[in-house]
């Protein structure tokens, strides 16, 4: 009998470590690894003090796209996505995706340059052109 | 024809609700002798839902463009392969696919041994779980997803299969996880069932190849998935923890958590009612994942459209989540069996239990954080990449030590052997120091890599010391996962953190250094067929001097996609792998190249390949012997 008891005990301590721990975890990880998902629009209402380390999401505009021969990259406007008129420009550089153009759906991530608001971007990554798409893009017009 | 196959689905789900009331009024009643009629009355509905898929496949075969289906995800030039594929390419056919797979699981299970040796009271009811989880597929099939609708007049071409499918692992990949989700539906009822019934724990016997199964199934698709990402999208990774991937890792990690605490009921009668719980829980965690992707809940890279099916899938988990709940509290409760103590291996196989669970939590959460974080903030919290690698990292590098202890543990309390754990201590010990002075310089990803030595140490050296194990079947399987397990540690350990990647321009006879090798660029070159037109580029790899293989990364323009596509190519190692992929040309002649050396990368597929064939080991004939 006062073996059951004992074993309940250890696995009580045991979770409640293994809980700790987890939390602890996951607590450090959220307030180290957040980062902010915005449209355009939300990421210009955001207090310039506030911009930071975000994943953006919009379309490629096709006025004043300047990819880089050269050295790998691409300068362009960064499209809200309902709101046509809100526009952030992002520089990226490095392998631009094969599926990058003008009006696709494209997921930015990096930081805001305090200077001039424009966003510089570590990854670029083109929205996969699946065909599961094809209806709710219809159905949004 | 179109009527016709939609007819089919409508009947079916007519039927099943039919045989729904029915099964309830038997159980009601408790009228036994009412399960010939669900049995032989299941096959009516699986036939009619069977009807309805010949219909897609023989008007895939016939490339019918008249169905929308087929309009929108085949062409004329596709090959006759990939056209079949386009069965489960979208989501109708997808859903139809999982619903044909539940279908004919559930007519097979119906004349199972398994399911024989259930108690009637507990077929009853499994019925009276299992019908409607059907029907309610059938409605989505009906409403929301019809993989039958008519274009009139046809058209001449359809839109094509995108290019990105066009791959051999993107033709087994869904339907193996389509499979391993339809799989689960069955222990999951059968589970339910027994809690109302009052026969606990027998169904876990009954279903127990069910659940190996559909956990190979779910395995090989995750696995398969990420075999297609690093071969096919051209980024040189497998994993990037997108939603889409997480989807399917989640009800996984729930499924392992399972199979761990399984063997604590079927060794000592323990768990339960936990086990029920969980069982129900992945079955629900597969939908949820179909709801991830298919709600548009999520910004996603992929765009999955929402087609509406989200609210009804919400809904469904909402409700079978509460009657799992009620069944579980409703049922009688077992005769209490407590556990042994922790300094056992039933206890750390419940340790490792509560670090899978604790891993499917952390992705779910994760994965739902933009949702979650609306609650309290204005503008939407995400978690990148590094929250999963900064968690889940550490919670697996404990599983894989864990596994190192536990099998040289007794069932009821402390070691049953002491020259295998002072040597896998040992082994252990070696592995870190060794690591460390190879240059493993991050603690978690030393720890980890070391661990999986010690893991595999311990699988060889159970056979070496207890020597009763080389003779069953069941110590074989058992222990051939875990090492694989140790394998695609080892492999993530080093290909994730341990990648050199460089994108480089080069002209026709410039090369370009990578951590020890050289690659020269010779030439481009191209070539067309009607369906695909590509350039390619010849790189010739070189290590001191000697010639290491060429790569020759494509880009390939397929006929009804506007963009290239970027077709990687590899000189495939056991140690090194080298991975090309062509971005473009920078001129007439030159190019720009993403290049890669994957360390180890191989052993995750041999690993994961390991992984999927040893479960088979363990599957077992009814009135086999006792559970190991």
């Amino acid at each position: 009998m006062t073996r059951t008891k004992s074993n309940k005990i250890v696995y009580l301590v045991a979770l409640f470590l293994f809980l700790g721990g987890l939390g602890w975890l996951v607590l450090s990880g959220i307030s180290e690894d957040s980062v902010y998902f915005l449209n355009v629009s939300e990421a210009l209402a955001l207090e310039p003090a506030k911009r930071e380390q975000a994943r953006l999401f919009g379309s490629v505009d096709a006025a004043d796209l300047r990819a880089d021969a050269q050295s790998l990259g691409v300068s362009f406007n960064l499209l809200d996505k309902f709101d046509h008129s809100k526009s952030i420009r992002v520089n990226y550089r490095g392998a631009v995706p094969d599926t990058f153009k003008p009006g696709a759906e494209v997921i930015v991530e990096g930081r805001f340059d305090k200077a001039d608001g424009a966003f510089t971007a570590n990854t670029l990554i083109t929205k996969c052109p699946s065909k599961y798409k094809k209806k709710s893009e219809e159905a949004q017009g | 024809m179109h009527l016709t196959a939609y007819l089919g689905l409508l009947f079916a789900l007519l039927a099943c609700l039919f045989l729904a009331g029915f099964a309830a009024l038997a159980a009601w009643r408790d009228q036994e002798n009412g399960l010939v009629v669900l049995e032989r009355g299941f096959l009516v509905p699986t036939f009619l839902v069977t009807l309805s898929s010949a219909v897609l496949t023989a008007a895939l075969a016939a490339k019918d463009f008249s169905f929308l289906y087929i309009y929108e995800h085949v062409d004329r030039v596709l090959s006759t392969f990939y056209t079949f594929s386009a069965f489960w390419a979208g989501r109708e056919g997808s859903l139809l696919f999982w619903s044909l797979s539940m279908m004919l699981m559930g007519a097979i299970f119906a004349f199972s041994p398994g399911y024989r040796s259930l108690a009637p009271r507990t077929r009853l009811w499994f019925w009276l779980f299992f019908l409607p989880v059907q029907a309610f597929f059938l409605l989505l099939l009906s409403c929301w997803s019809n993989p039958f609708v008519e274009v009139v007049p046809a058209p001449a071409d359809g839109q094509g299969l995108n290019p990105l499918l066009q791959n051999p692992g993107m033709i087994f990949h869904p339907p193996l996880l389509f499979l391993g989700y339809a799989g689960f539906a069955i222990p999951a009822c059968a589970a339910l069932a027994s809690a109302i019934a009052a026969e606990p724990g027998s169904w876990i016997k009954a279903c127990r190849n069910w659940n190996l199964l559909s956990w190979i199934f779910l395995s090989a698709g995750i696995i398969l998935g990420g075999w297609w990402s690093y071969m096919e999208l051209g980024w040189g990774g497998y994993w990037a923890w997108d939603p889409v991937e997480n989807a399917s890792l989640i009800p996984w990690f729930s499924a392992t958590a399972f199979l761990h605490t399984a063997i604590i009921e079927s060794r000592r009668g323990a768990l339960s009612r936990t086990n029920v719980l969980l069982m129900v829980l992945t079955f629900l965690l597969c939908v949820f994942g179909t709801y991830l992707v298919r709600s548009g809940v999520i910004e996603s890279l992929h765009a999955f459209g929402e087609g509406g099916v989200g609210s009804p899938l919400l809904l469904f988990m909402i409700v079978s989540g509460v009657v799992a709940v009620l069944a579980v509290l409703i049922g009688e409760k077992p005769v209490y069996r407590s556990l042994s103590d922790m300094w056992s291996r039933q206890g750390l196989l419940l340790v490792t239990s509560w670090f899978f669970l604790a891993l499917g939590l952390v992705v779910a959460m994760a994965t739902m954080w933009p949702v979650i974080s609306k609650l309290w903030s204005a503008t939407t919290v995400g978690l990148g990449e590094d929250f999963y690698n900064r968690v889940c990292v550490p919670l697996l590098a404990v599983v894989v030590l864990l596994f190192s202890i536990c099998p040289w543990l007794d069932w009821k309390v402390g070691l049953r052997e002491r020259r295998g754990p002072l040597l896998t201590l040992a082994a252990f010990v070696l592995a870190l120091a060794g690591f460390a002075a190879g240059g493993v310089t991050k603690p978690v990803a030393l720890v980890a890599a070391a661990g999986s030595v010690s893991a595999m140490t311990t699988c060889v050296l159970l056979f070496v010391f207890v020597p009763a194990m080389r003779r069953t079947r069941q110590s074989w399987g058992t222990y051939a996962v875990h090492l694989a397990v140790g394998l695609m540690a080892l492999g993530i350990a080093f290909s994730g953190p341990y990648k050199v990647e460089r994108e480089v321009v080069l002209a026709p006879g410039q090369s370009a250094d990578l951590s020890g090798y050289t690659l020269t660029f010779e030439k481009s070159e191209q070539e067309k067929t009607p369906a695909v037109s590509l350039v390619r580029a010849i790189l010739h790899v070189t290590r001191d001097g000697k010639p290491v293989g060429t790569l020759t990364p494509e880009r390939r323009l397929y006929l009804h996609f506007p963009q290239p596509f970027a077709e990687a190519s590899i000189i495939p190692g056991l140690g090194d792998e080298l991975y090309a992929t062509l971005l473009g040309f920078t001129s007439e002649t030159s190019v720009s190249l993403k290049v890669s050396v994957n360390p180890l990368v191989n052993w995750v597929w041999i690993g994961g390949t390991l992984l999927c064939l040893a479960p088979l080991l363990l599957l077992r004939r009814r009135n086999g012997g006792r559970e190991a």
